[in-house]
């Protein structure tokens, strides 16, 4: 401390400009956020290097025929559709396994889970099997039935931290039970909810193997006709763009959607815990329900897996219990590490959306939702790019795969992170320092330790879709090198599906993993929402 | 439990850093940008681009190995994705030889001068109209256009003997057809060039009226017959080959029914393969290529994939009607303009 | 010495001052009271103080040395200045030793000074329950033990006990007071509630709109209040105009001996303001001997047990006069009674 002899006298009011203490570091963390967000950013800067190579006119036709048209129509109703349905039934499951008492609550938040672990493409390949259905409502099935999770978990988590007491007071204000919902709990999660819609709707957009197989032409069958009949990249780069421009605009309407942060309350508060409503008579809807979804979820894909790897013959092309465990390796340390790469870079720009909101936030967050609006093919050969322009000694290297499964997947960290630390009161982070703790201190004392396992959430389900993708990892990996999601894609392009069968059963039990683990981080978690004993009332 | 997932995060870093190790990425002459190749004529290893399916290709490898000695880095994937790669890639790429399973991909690559021309000992030995006009890539199979029936539901004869006959009204909704295709793409190619312009657009926009059904592949059409969800499809004569090896013979429903010799449905596409420029001179390369169209290795592939061989003195499979019947004389596969229109008359038809 | 000077703080948020102004110092071992309504800038002098926010202009000074001013800003982790804010914010992750010991070098805590603490706050039994256990008044004796913990040389506390009800309110109040006399150290009460700040404070700070009204004792606060808002919002006042003449107001509550207030100049004949607080007026039954005060009618009475509070019309006022009386008897409404001042009123000069 300065020792400044201090005069009566008044001050010389020099009014300096108002620096919090309490934000110091912040242009480290918006330096961090911004390089981040470049690095996230690098698909749009590679379809932006191929537009401007395009010759304008063709260009334009391109974009302007009818079919394209139709194909943007056919994509926006599948986006619209799928995220409808997984926004009802997600709230609906997530409203039913927390706030009731059904019996079998915990096994059924696990079931409700696993879809996440079977690929889209898998599913699609099950419901071809089983049924007839093709086309849009074969295509809004398979991907709504795949993605229900994403809506379900942020909302069992929000739900938890909701005060019931809210609705209480709508009914006795004389609302029924879904108005009393709807005008008390609902605001408190809408948030939640809306998030993980977006990352379904995202998903939707980017998605080529569902679509494919249900002969849906959906907007990534242009991208792919581009690569593919006309070998023109140009085309579909642009085509791309108006891909990423779509996923801009459901951001920008997400972020609208999701309104002011829910101000959650004290970190601890004495809460009485919501009063389960008793279903009585009425669990056998809910168990059914249930069961619906998870028969379509679950039940087909891997009723028609369970078929091929009984019922086929043997083909010439018999597993390997070496080249399946092999395969398991690489998949598990690739996901892995494109999780951590996604923790790195969700990092700086959710502390950034989480505490210090601002044009450039907003800017660094929309930057990272780019990855998951774009085909897996775009965004490996915008890494292709990258990679032989800026470090060639990393190209087709477990580095550079890794890199693309964190940029991929970036959106669904950045969010855990910035609702983790949301979630975290900045009263408490300015106690600490009133304690003497330091900023860094402060943030591994406090914040990050009681951000952790939403965070871990964000990394788990990184590492869960990283495991499941297909095109980047195509071009990306390491010559010789294969997944789980790669040797599965071998076998069914040679027909050979009873071949395949293993691989795609081994890609969803190690997918399975991770996916338990997020249903334990939904629940779990002492330290946040009520608690299940009453509060003592003694001094 | 957050110990464990500590632990599991540790072992995938550990994992993460260990696997470039374990997979060390092709030591190939061409690994710098844009450096002309002065590698040694052989160096016993080259990176190969494969678009074909790796269970067919890798016993063709695993002999060219045996046989030579040379060992092969090879990297699967699509023939799209590997041509979408090789374009993006540039000078800068790794491969040295690209196998690939259509002419139009093969195409692509030579018209950005990717390809190092092949010597004359090479393209000689595939007649004309099966292999490249300006001997960039050679041919290497051939596979002929089909159409595929559901044995349930029709008799062989029921079948008609052109493709001009599918536009007839009792085929409504139950054709499939894979427009993005590229040997589909030939076939429209060569309809137009045999039969006009205008015939061939009326034909398209026949099927198009009469429901035809879109489908992404030709396995994915073969399914569909095999189901009967589709009675008819236009597909390449091997893919019935690969499932029937795959499920028995005799659990095929889905039956084959070449057309007449001379309908524009009756042409043959073949499958190629083209050196890098970066590896002009790399000796195991070319000697890899060489193998594809020699004795050894067209009997390989006659054998095991039922494909047309395209170089003399081997037989084609049984049951197949000979190469000369099928229609390609007049047609470059590799053209790419004439693609281009191609593609351009099915996007005006609405189905590209 | 440790003496905490407050000088001259403009403190605000986006350019709008909150504080405009605010200087008084606290000895050392004072426990003083910022008393104000609701967005006063009660709460952001707490957060200037402790360096959480930085003034726009003024300075905080510390046992002489400057934490805040023009050219400095100390790091909140560098003054000695703990706080306690008004939800206790424990860390939810950390139990109740833990939360105690949280600003101890790592080698101390959980040791015998936070034990120490917690013992001197009578949470020592529950040192290993966690945040979300506890009740409200148990977390914040815990949030003190934590302040305290560091041995600051300043504790802030801001509204500690505004969650809780009122019977534990009076408790924890007395038994902070005593744990913050036995610590000897200096601390600052940020508060609406006047009950809290009278009793516990050694010096009440006053502060309406960001600027001090007045400080001092709370005898001095209450007794003798520098404005008439100040008379109102601390203890309850009427504010009756009458006319001054030697010592003697008079006005429709009748003759009531008054004093100026200080700084106040009126001479005989001028118009001033009378503010008489409730406990001063005296109610009794409608009798002939009244020699001051006057006839009222009553208009309510509120019974709070220990007293009660009779509201009463006078003519010549239009506004009711409340009146505090303690005893048994039950006014009834609508009657006449007799109402007198009893003790000395406060006058101030009325505006002109």
């Amino acid at each position: 401390m300065t020792l400044t002899r201090t005069d009566s006298g008044g001050e010389a009011s020099l009014a300096p400009r108002v620096r919090v203490p309490a934000i110091r570091g912040r242009t480290l963390i918006a330096a961090s956020a911004v390089i981040a967000a470049l690095l996230a950013a690098i698909p749009l800067a590679y379809l932006v290097v191929r537009v401007a190579e395009a010759d304008r006119s063709a260009v334009v036709d391109a974009m302007w025929r009818p079919r394209t048209l139709e194909l943007l129509l056919n994509t926006s109703g599948l986006v619209l559709s799928v995220s409808a349905t997984c926004l009802v039934i997600g709230v609906a499951t997530a409203w039913v396994l927390t706030r009731t008492d059904l019996r079998g609550r915990g096994v059924w938040l696990v079931v409700s889970t696993l879809p996440l672990a079977i690929p889209s493409y898998v599913a699609a390949f099950g419901w071809i099997a089983t049924t007839p259905l093709r086309g849009f409502w074969g295509a809004w099935l398979v991907l709504t039935f795949c993605n229900i999770p994403l809506v379900t978990l942020p909302t069992i988590a929000a739900l938890r931290q909701a005060h019931p007491g809210a609705e209480d007071v709508a009914r006795t204000m004389g609302r029924g039970p879904l108005a009393a919902f709807m005008a008390a709990t609902w605001p408190q999660i809408r948030p939640a909810a809306i998030a993980g819609t977006l990352l379904v709707a995202l998903y939707v957009l980017s998605d080529f193997g569902a679509v494919a197989l249900m002969r849906f032409q959906a907007f990534t069958w242009a991208i792919h006709t581009a690569y593919g009949a006309l070998f023109d990249r140009t085309l579909a780069a642009v085509l791309s763009v108006v891909l990423a421009l779509m996923g801009i605009l459901l951001v920008m309407l997400e972020r609208r959607a999701r309104g002011a942060r829910a101000k959650l309350g004290s970190a601890v508060q004495a809460r009485t815990p919501a009063v389960l409503v008793r279903l009585r008579r009425r669990s056998w809807l809910a168990h059914a329900g249930l069961a619906a979804v998870a028969s379509l979820s679950l039940g087909v894909p891997l009723a028609a897996l369970g078929r091929f790897l009984t019922g086929r013959a043997e083909s010439a092309f018999t597993v390997s219990a070496g080249d399946l465990a092999a395969d398991v390796w690489n998949t598990v340390a690739f996901a892995g590490g494109g999780a951590l790469i996604a923790l790195a870079l969700a990092m700086p720009i959710g502390i950034l959306s989480a505490r210090h909101r601002s044009r450039l936030s907003e800017a660094t967050e929309s930057a990272s939702y780019l990855g998951l609006a774009l085909p897996g093919i775009v965004v490996g050969l915008a890494l292709v790019f990258f990679s032989l322009t800026v470090v060639p000694s990393l190209y087709q290297s477990a580095i550079i795969l890794a890199f693309a499964y964190g940029v991929l997947f970036l959106p669904k960290a950045v969010g855990a992170v910035r609702s983790s630390i949301e979630q975290v009161e900045p009263g408490l982070e300015e106690v600490a320092r009133t304690l003497g703790s330091s900023p860094a201190d402060v943030w591994r004392r406090v914040t990050v330790r009681m951000a952790w396992p939403g965070i871990g959430a964000g990394v788990l389900l990184v590492a869960l879709t990283a495991m499941k993708e297909l095109p980047a990892t195509l071009l990306l990996r390491p010559t010789g090198v294969d997944t789980l999601a790669t040797s599965l894609w071998r076998y069914t392009e040679a027909s050979a599906y009873g071949a395949a069968a293993p691989y795609a059963a081994m890609l969803i039990v190690v997918a399975a993993v991770p996916a338990i683990l997020l249903t334990r981080e939904a629940t779990g978690g002492a330290h946040r929402g009520p608690q299940e004993h009453p509060g003592r009332v003694s001094p | 439990m957050l110990s464990l997932r500590s632990a599991a995060f540790a072992a995938a870093a550990a994992a993460i850093l260990a696997t470039p190790a374990c997979s060390t990425p092709a030591v190939s002459p061409a690994g710098s940008p844009a450096a002309p190749s002065t590698a040694p004529a052989s160096d016993g290893v080259f990176t190969l681009y494969a678009g074909r399916g790796e269970d067919l290709i890798a016993p063709l490898i695993a002999d060219f190995e045996a046989t030579t000695g040379i060992e092969v880095e090879v990297r699967y994937a699509g023939s799209t994705e590997l041509s979408a790669l090789l374009l993006e890639e540039g000078s800068a790429t790794p491969a040295d030889v690209f196998l690939s399973q259509d002419a139009g991909a093969l195409g692509a690559v030579s018209k950005t001068g990717a390809f190092a021309p092949l010597p004359a000992g090479i393209t000689d030995l595939v007649p004309a109209g099966f292999t490249s006009a300006d001997g960039s890539w050679v041919g290497v199979t051939g596979r002929a256009r089909v159409i595929v029936y559901d044995g349930d539901q029709l008799q062989a004869d029921d079948v008609p003997e052109s493709v001009r006959g599918l536009t007839d009204p009792q085929w409504k909704g139950r054709v499939g057809i894979a427009p993005t295709n590229a040997s589909f793409q030939s076939f429209v190619t060569a309809m137009r060039l045999l039969e006009g312009e205008d015939a061939t657009r009326e034909w398209l926009e026949g099927m198009v009226a009469n429901d035809v059904k879109i489908y992404g592949k030709n396995s994915a059409i073969l399914d569909a017959a095999n189901t009967g969800e589709i009675q008819l499809g236009l597909i390449n004569h091997y893919y019935w080959y690969q499932l029937s090896n795959e499920v028995g013979i005799d659990n095929m429903r889905a039956q084959l029914s070449f057309p007449a010799a001379g309908d524009p449905g009756s042409i043959v596409n073949v499958t190629g393969a083209g050196l890098l420029a970066g590896a002009a001179r790399d000796a195991d390369a070319l000697a890899f290529i060489e193998y594809l169209v020699s004795i050894d290795g067209q009997r390989y592939f006659v054998e095991n994939t039922y494909e047309y061989p395209l170089v003399s003195g081997v037989n084609a499979p049984a049951g197949l009607p000979p190469l000369a019947d099928l229609t390609n004389a007049k047609l470059d596969l590799g053209d790419l303009d004439s693609l281009a229109e191609t593609t351009a008359l099915l996007a005006e038809v609405g189905l590209l | 010495m440790n003496e905490l000077q407050i000088r001259k703080i403009v403190a605000g948020y986006d350019g709008a001052p909150v504080l405009s102004g605010v200087s008084f110092n606290v000895s050392h071992g004072e426990l003083a009271a910022v008393l104000g309504p609701s967005g006063s800038g009660k709460s952001t002098l707490l957060r200037v103080i402790a360096g959480l926010v930085r003034p726009l202009e003024g300075a905080v000074v510390l046992d002489g040395h400057v934490l805040s001013g023009p050219r400095v800003n100390v790091a909140p982790e560098k003054r000695s200045v703990a706080l306690v804010p008004q939800d206790a914010a424990l860390f939810p992750h950390l139990d109740v030793l833990a939360n105690a010991s949280f600003g101890l070098p790592r080698a101390e805590r959980g040791g015998a000074r936070a034990r120490d603490l917690l013992e001197m706050v009578g949470m020592s039994d529950l040192a290993h329950r966690m945040p979300g256990e506890l009740s409200g008044g148990e977390r914040h004796r815990v949030a003190l033990a934590r302040a305290l913990a560091t041995d600051p040389q300043v504790v802030l506390l801001d509204e500690p006990f505004s969650a809780l009800d009122a019977a534990l309110r009076i408790e924890l109040r007395a038994q902070v007071k005593r744990v913050l006399c036995n610590a000897g150290v200096t601390a600052l009460l940020v508060t609406h509630d006047q009950e809290e700040a009278l009793s516990m404070a050694d010096v009440v700070a006053v502060v309406d709109g960001g600027r001090l009204v007045q400080v001092g004792t709370p005898v001095q606060i209450y007794a003798s209040p520098s404005s008439r808002w100040l008379a109102k919002f601390v203890g309850g006042a009427m504010v009756i105009p009458g006319i001054w003449r030697r010592g003697i107001v008079a006005g429709p509550l009748g003759t009531v001996p008054a004093r100026l207030a200080d700084g106040e100049l009126a001479l005989d004949g001028d118009s001033v303001d009378l503010v008489v607080r409730p406990e001063q007026l005296q109610v009794s039954k409608l009798s002939q001997n009244s020699t001051s005060g006057v006839v009222a009618m009553v208009r309510e009475v509120s019974y709070f047990g220990h007293d009660s509070v009779v509201v009463l019309d006078v003519p010549g006022w239009a506004e009711p006069i409340e009146a505090r009386v303690i005893g048994d008897h039950r006014w009834e409404r609508d009657t006449e009674v007799h109402v007198n001042v009893m003790s000395e009123a406060i006058a101030f000069a009325a505006s002109p």
